[in-house]
């Protein structure tokens, strides 16, 4: 009896995906469990391993086609069997509703009534490194964060083996700029004058996104900045001493996650989803930041970003974007949060409109840092270095006064993130 | 099974009445003049003054417990104390007539026991024997405790100090006491005397003392062996199965006439009417009066009688009556000695289930205030001369609770101490010097010969595997080792089901009924306990036996006597005692849920036991050899699966001389160096399997372990292979959850941590039933349940399918359902 393989569901907003490359044709063998084809979703990049035994008896998507999840993928039967000429590939159950109303923040944590026994992984673990591969990293100076996601021990771990096949940190530069570096329009791309390059995937997901978010909401950006010398003098006290407690990575950026997670609990009306109907204030900080991709911007989110110290935010944000960088981001890492942050300032930018995530109501987006002629008590002119702070608001939802306060106070709590650190 | 024997039909189908002898109950007559002329004046004064001692020092006791003070000692005994005031005339009573030899085995309740065996075994050894036993006994530490208190040259009073002190410290838990405090109220004994180790399990000396016996028969030593028990062990089975053990034909119809006959023990009941508050008398048992069950037994009724414990001297005259039986090889003996506990069965027992008419009855009839008027009335002596003898007791109670009390005197044994007397680890040839009793020469026994013409390797110069006919095989590794310590230690026995003429159910023992006189190599009746706990009672009392349970299945019945008596004994005596005992038994497959399990990881919980499980015949020679020449109690797991194997790895085959696999000792099967599997038992050959396999498909070096033993174990081997490969993967037919795989699982990550590549792994048989012979795939680990743990959980192996489901979600599930 033929049986149908269906893309499966990969987190609530997840539509369609897009077929990349079939790693089985017509007439092979597959086992369930075992792969057969990776796909692109809006967010990531995954494998579909199948869930049937048999020969494969017919492709039902080509490679480049947009396939609706649900839906067939695959035919597999016994060897020789017909197919029948009508297979219902449709999904067995009404497809979830495409806009998931009234969209909660969904928490699909690992569950264990899965019992696929192949399937199940543990994206908990993904990333981990056995104690032994860890052991041989140290040995051959490897930085194992390159291995993030790509280990192929069970759920992910990442083994003595997987350490084996990487050159050492010596030899590697090549290797770790690599998986770092945005894309260089290559040789072969020069000589052509024009490169047309298809919109799908995440740049289609970016562009229907971009395109929904600013015909949608009233867009209204205001821009201040804050004194920046904590944020520079704690930055350059963690590069020099933060090693021993693992704090040396700490960037500015981070910090201003962690103020900003920090803030936003007090101001619930910039920490809201806006939802036609109803507006949606959260009290918890799940906090979207912005990430720059080979394969375009990708906004993963940290959880419970309010209760998390600014170590473990700075840990968590690291880790994410990595992932993100290696295509490994999973649906739960894409998740929606309650509100973004857009850093530019790297670039140098001093002023920019960010463009809101909806339903968030609120961005915030970080300039570079600049010095700002202040003038002292006793009436001298000094130059403080300032970062400057663009936000954008939905003024559907939150008014401009509001949105001043609490950049007003955001601009506060940065300049004195040391002491908000203790809070 | 001997054929010697015929079950005719027209004799057993015949119609008659059973005709039961009658019983005696309580039909001593004092007759004063023929008790001194028998006993002596000194020792019917002697009786008294034992009595008052016992009855003193349970008071002393009661007294501490109750008020924390007595005669102006304080002290707080957190410990047990079960009191036998009341009961004092039985126990002296028993002891009059003991010789030292006579060995005494009581319970929980035998403080006076001790005290009486012991008072009687002084005047019977001369000075310098005293003076011998108490310099050397625990090095001297009990003596020099009482002699700190001033030098004593009347050595027999001495020696009642030092049996006072000894029992009192070991009741405190001091180090000087008998048994080093290790044993404590319940368990102490001081076996010099004859004295020999009570029980705190109801009816725990009822299979012990049968074993006892049977060492003093089969190994012609003298003396008889008491079981001091009370009334409600009677519904004990152990007891029963002791009784039955101890009643087999046999032993009169079918061992050498010379052995002398039936082990020589009683079944002494002290009948308190009490088990605990449950009235046995009307309550909790139905034979009314005790010595009814004699009947049950065999046609002489045990000889049994009910005695007056109430009158020492009726129980001195049964004593002496009943040794008289038991030398004639008449035995075994029950006696239902009637006596009561006015204490309570411990200090917090309120006797709420008894009236204070009924206790007043007793005491009123008090048993050493009417042996006291019965010594006056007689003019045997006079009211001073007891007096004195109860002053004498006091004071001698006062110095000897004194000095137990004492912390710096008497101080308690360093904790840490208690592991050097779990095991007495020693080598001993022989436990006797006398030349082994056999029927014929070594050489000529027909399997010794069989065997010269079987291939010690189980494969030919062309690699090809030998025909299991002309192998040499598991079963033969272990008959050679049996064979080899019966014509060394002439103190070896062996029994269990089936034993003798059978062979063994598996054929281990062919060919040693040709070669061992029946006293040697016996069927026992089907007692598990007994089996076990007679076992328990031969090895320390001084032999070597070897008992055997079939199945390993069989251990449930034996449970008591496995993990509280031949597991605790060397260490609750402070190594007074050896405990040279193998276990035999062996894991099933076929016969479904009773018959087909692995339980050494059950064993591997209770310490005191050593566990071996060897899979080859190399190993069952060398490891058996091994246990045979320990004086350590060892579980020893055979596979049946295994019974016919050859040997595979040792390609010189297995030595036809003697040798010894060294101690917890794992062995390398297989060298590798990608992956480790240990295995316990039968599983070895389904891992060996599971390399080949994952050599040649997934090119993968696996190295395979066979732990061989479950306690001790030296892991080092087993963490050097880890520190190589990484990866851990351990099996066994013992169901996975609970298995001994996850201690060594657990402590070797402990150990290895930096090593791992993986979490070590544990393959078990299913938390369930064993199924039908059909369905044991389902049951047991197979080969691809290894290369599917593998790939689940420790290195996911390219372009494999698992066939079984071995995943951690499946782990999760099962935890939670139980199964």
């Amino acid at each position: 009896m033929a049986e149908t393989v269906l893309v499966p569901q990969q987190g609530n907003s997840v539509e369609s995906v897009i077929l990349l490359k079939w790693h089985k044709a017509a007439g092979d063998t597959v086992a369930a469990g075992e792969i057969l084809c990776e796909v692109e979703t809006d967010k990531t990049t995954m494998e579909v391993e199948s869930t049937a035994s048999g020969t494969i008896l017919k492709l039902l998507a080509a490679e480049g086609d947009e396939v609706p999840v649900k839906t067939g993928l695959v035919i597999v039967g016994e060897a020789g069997e017909t197919v029948p000429e009508e297979t219902d590939t449709s999904p067995p159950e009404p497809p979830a509703p495409a806009v998931s109303a009234p969209a909660a923040i969904t928490r699909s944590a690992p569950t264990v009534e899965n019992t696929a026994p192949a399937a199940a992984t543990n994206p908990a673990s993904a990333g981990a490194a056995s104690p032994r591969a860890r052991m041989r990293a140290t040995a051959k100076d490897v930085d194992l964060a390159v291995l993030a996601g790509k280990g192929t021990g069970p759920d992910g771990r990442i083994l003595e083996r997987d350490v084996m096949d990487l050159p050492s940190r010596a030899g590697s530069s090549a290797a770790v700029t690599a998986t770092a570096s945005t894309s260089t329009p290559t040789a072969a791309a020069a000589q052509s004058p024009i490169r047309e390059i298809p919109v799908r995937g995440v740049r289609k997901v970016i562009a229907e996104r971009m395109r929904a978010s600013l015909a949608a909401t009233a867009q209204l950006t205001i821009h201040g900045s804050a004194d920046a010398r904590a944020l520079q003098a704690l930055r350059s006290r963690f590069k020099s001493a933060g090693v021993a407690l693992g704090m040396e990575k700490i960037t500015i950026n981070d910090m201003v996650l962690f103020a900003l997670a920090r803030t936003l609990p007090d101001f619930p009306e910039v920490n809201a989803h806006f939802q036609e109907t109803v507006i949606r204030q959260y009290t918890t900080v799940d906090l979207s930041f912005a990430v720059d991709t080979e394969k375009g911007l990708l906004v993963p989110t940290i959880r419970d970003a309010h209760t998390l110290s600014l170590l473990q935010i700075s840990e968590r944000a690291r880790t994410l974007a990595m992932r993100c960088m290696d295509g490994q981001a999973t649906a739960d890492d894409l998740a929606m949060g309650t509100c973004t942050l857009t850093n530019l300032g790297s670039f140098g930018v001093e002023y920019f409109t960010p463009v809101l995530n909806p339903p968030q109501v609120a961005i915030l987006g970080v300039n570079t840092i600049t010095l700002k002629a202040i003038q002292g008590k006793d009436g001298a002119v000094e130059h403080v270095p300032h970062i400057g702070l663009s936000l954008t608001i939905d003024h559907q939802a939150v008014d401009g006064a509001p949105a001043a306060r609490f950049l007003q106070e955001l601009s506060r709590r940065i300049a004195n993130l040391d002491m908000l650190v203790a809070r | 099974m001997p054929k010697e024997q015929i079950i005719n039909p027209t004799e057993v189908r015949k119609g008659q009445m059973l005709q039961i002898d009658p019983i005696p109950v309580n039909q001593y007559k004092p007759d004063i003049k023929k008790e001194r002329k028998t006993w002596g004046d000194e020792r019917l004064l002697r009786a008294y003054y034992d009595m008052a001692t016992i009855r003193l020092f349970e008071t002393m006791l009661n007294t501490i417990k109750m008020t924390g003070e007595w005669e102006g000692i304080s002290y707080n005994h957190a410990g047990p104390a079960h009191l036998s005031i009341g009961q004092e005339s039985a126990a002296v009573g028993l002891a009059m007539d003991l010789e030292v030899d006579d060995f005494i085995f009581g319970s929980h309740r035998s403080h006076g026991e001790i005290l009486a065996k012991c008072y009687a075994a002084i005047p019977r050894l001369d000075e310098k024997a005293l003076q011998k036993v108490m310099e050397t006994y625990l090095d001297g530490d009990t003596l020099r405790v009482v002699e700190s208190a001033g030098k004593n040259s009347d050595i027999k009073d001495l020696a009642e100090t030092f049996v006072l002190y000894g029992t009192l410290a070991e009741i405190f838990a001091r180090n000087a006491g008998f048994n080093r405090g290790l044993g404590g109220s319940m368990h102490a004994f001081f076996a010099p005397f004859g004295s020999m180790p009570n029980n705190a399990i109801v009816g725990g000396s009822g299979d012990i003392a049968v074993g006892a016996a049977l060492y003093k028969r089969i190994n012609r030593k003298p003396g008889v062996v008491i079981a001091n028990i009370g009334d409600a062990s009677a519904g004990c089975g152990p007891v029963w199965e002791g009784m039955m053990l101890a009643a087999m034909d046999q032993y009169r119809t079918l061992w050498p006439k010379d052995v002398g006959g039936a082990p020589p023990v009683i079944f002494n009941f002290l009948n308190n009417f009490y088990g605990m508050g449950g009235q046995t008398m009307g309550e909790t048992m139905g034979y009314n009066i005790l010595a009814r069950i004699g009947a049950g037994v065999n046609q002489e009724n045990m000889h049994a009688e009910r005695v007056d414990g109430y009158n020492p001297l009726a129980v001195a005259d049964a004593i002496s009556r009943k040794k008289a039986i038991l030398r004639e090889g008449r035995g075994p003996v029950l006696m239902d000695t009637i006596t009561y506990r006015i204490s309570g069965h411990s200090p917090s027992d309120a006797s709420s289930y008894r009236t204070k008419e009924e206790v007043d009855l007793w005491r009123n009839s008090d048993a050493i205030a009417s042996y006291r008027g019965y010594l006056l009335e007689n003019q045997v002596t006079d009211e001073a001369t007891l007096d004195a003898m109860d002053a004498k007791v006091l004071e001698k109670l006062i110095l000897a609770t004194s000095l137990a009390v004492d912390l710096e005197k008497s101080p308690r044994m360093d904790g840490e101490k208690i592991s050097s007397y779990m095991f007495s680890n020693a080598k001993v040839e022989a436990l006797d010097d006398r030349e082994p009793e056999v029927l014929m020469p070594l050489e000529e026994n027909p399997r010794v010969k069989q065997l010269k013409t079987k291939e010690r390797f189980g494969i030919d110069a062309e690699g090809k595997p030998v025909s299991k006919m002309k192998a040499y095989q598991l079963r033969d590794g272990l008959f050679e080792a049996m064979i080899h310590r019966f014509y060394k230690d002439p103190t070896m026995v062996a029994y269990g089901e089936e034993n003798r003429d059978w062979g063994g159910a598996f054929a281990v023992y062919r060919g040693l009924t040709e070669s061992l006189p029946y006293h040697r190599l016996f069927n026992s009746s089907i007692s598990e306990g007994a089996i076990v706990g007679s076992g328990v009672g031969y090895a320390l009392a001084g032999g070597r036996a070897v008992v055997e349970l079939m199945y390993n299945d069989f251990m449930g019945r034996a449970g008591d006597e496995i993990f509280n008596q031949m597991a605790k004994w060397q260490s609750m005596s402070a190594g007074v005692l050896k405990m040279p005992l193998v276990l035999r038994v062996s894991v099933g497959s076929k016969y479904g849920a009773q018959h087909s399990q692995d339980w050494s990881s059950i064993t591997a919980h209770i310490p005191g036991l050593k566990v071996y499980f060897p899979a080859t015949p190399y190993d069952a020679k060398g490891m058996l050899n091994l246990a045979l020449a320990g004086t350590d109690p060892v579980v020893f797991f055979e596979s049946q699966r295994l019974y016919d194997i050859a040997e595979l790895f040792h390609t010189d085959g297995v030595p036809e001389g003697y040798y010894e696999i060294p101690e917890g000792m794992p062995d390398v099967k297989r060298a590798g160096t990608d992956l480790t599997i240990v295995t316990i038992g039968a599983t070895l050959y389904r891992a060996l399997e599971a390399a080949d396999e994952l050599q040649k498909t997934h090119g993968l070096s696996a190295e395979v372990i066979d732990a061989r033993f479950i306690n001790p174990l030296d892991l080092e081997p087993i963490l050097e292979s880890v520190r190589k490969t990484g990866r851990l993967l351990l099996a066994s037919d013992a169901v996975e959850r609970g298995s001994f795989l996850h201690d060594i699982a657990s402590t070797v990550t402990q150990l290895a941590f930096d090593y791992l590549d993986a979490p070590p792994v544990v393959v078990g048989s299913r938390n369930w039933i064993t199924p039908a012979s059909e369905m044991e795939d389902s049951f047991f680990p197979g080969m691809s349940w290894f290369i599917d743990a593998i790939h689940e959980k420790i290195l996911p192996l390219k372009g494999y399918n698992p066939v079984t489901v071995q995943t951690n979600v499946e782990l999760i599930k099962r935890y939670r359902e139980g199964v």
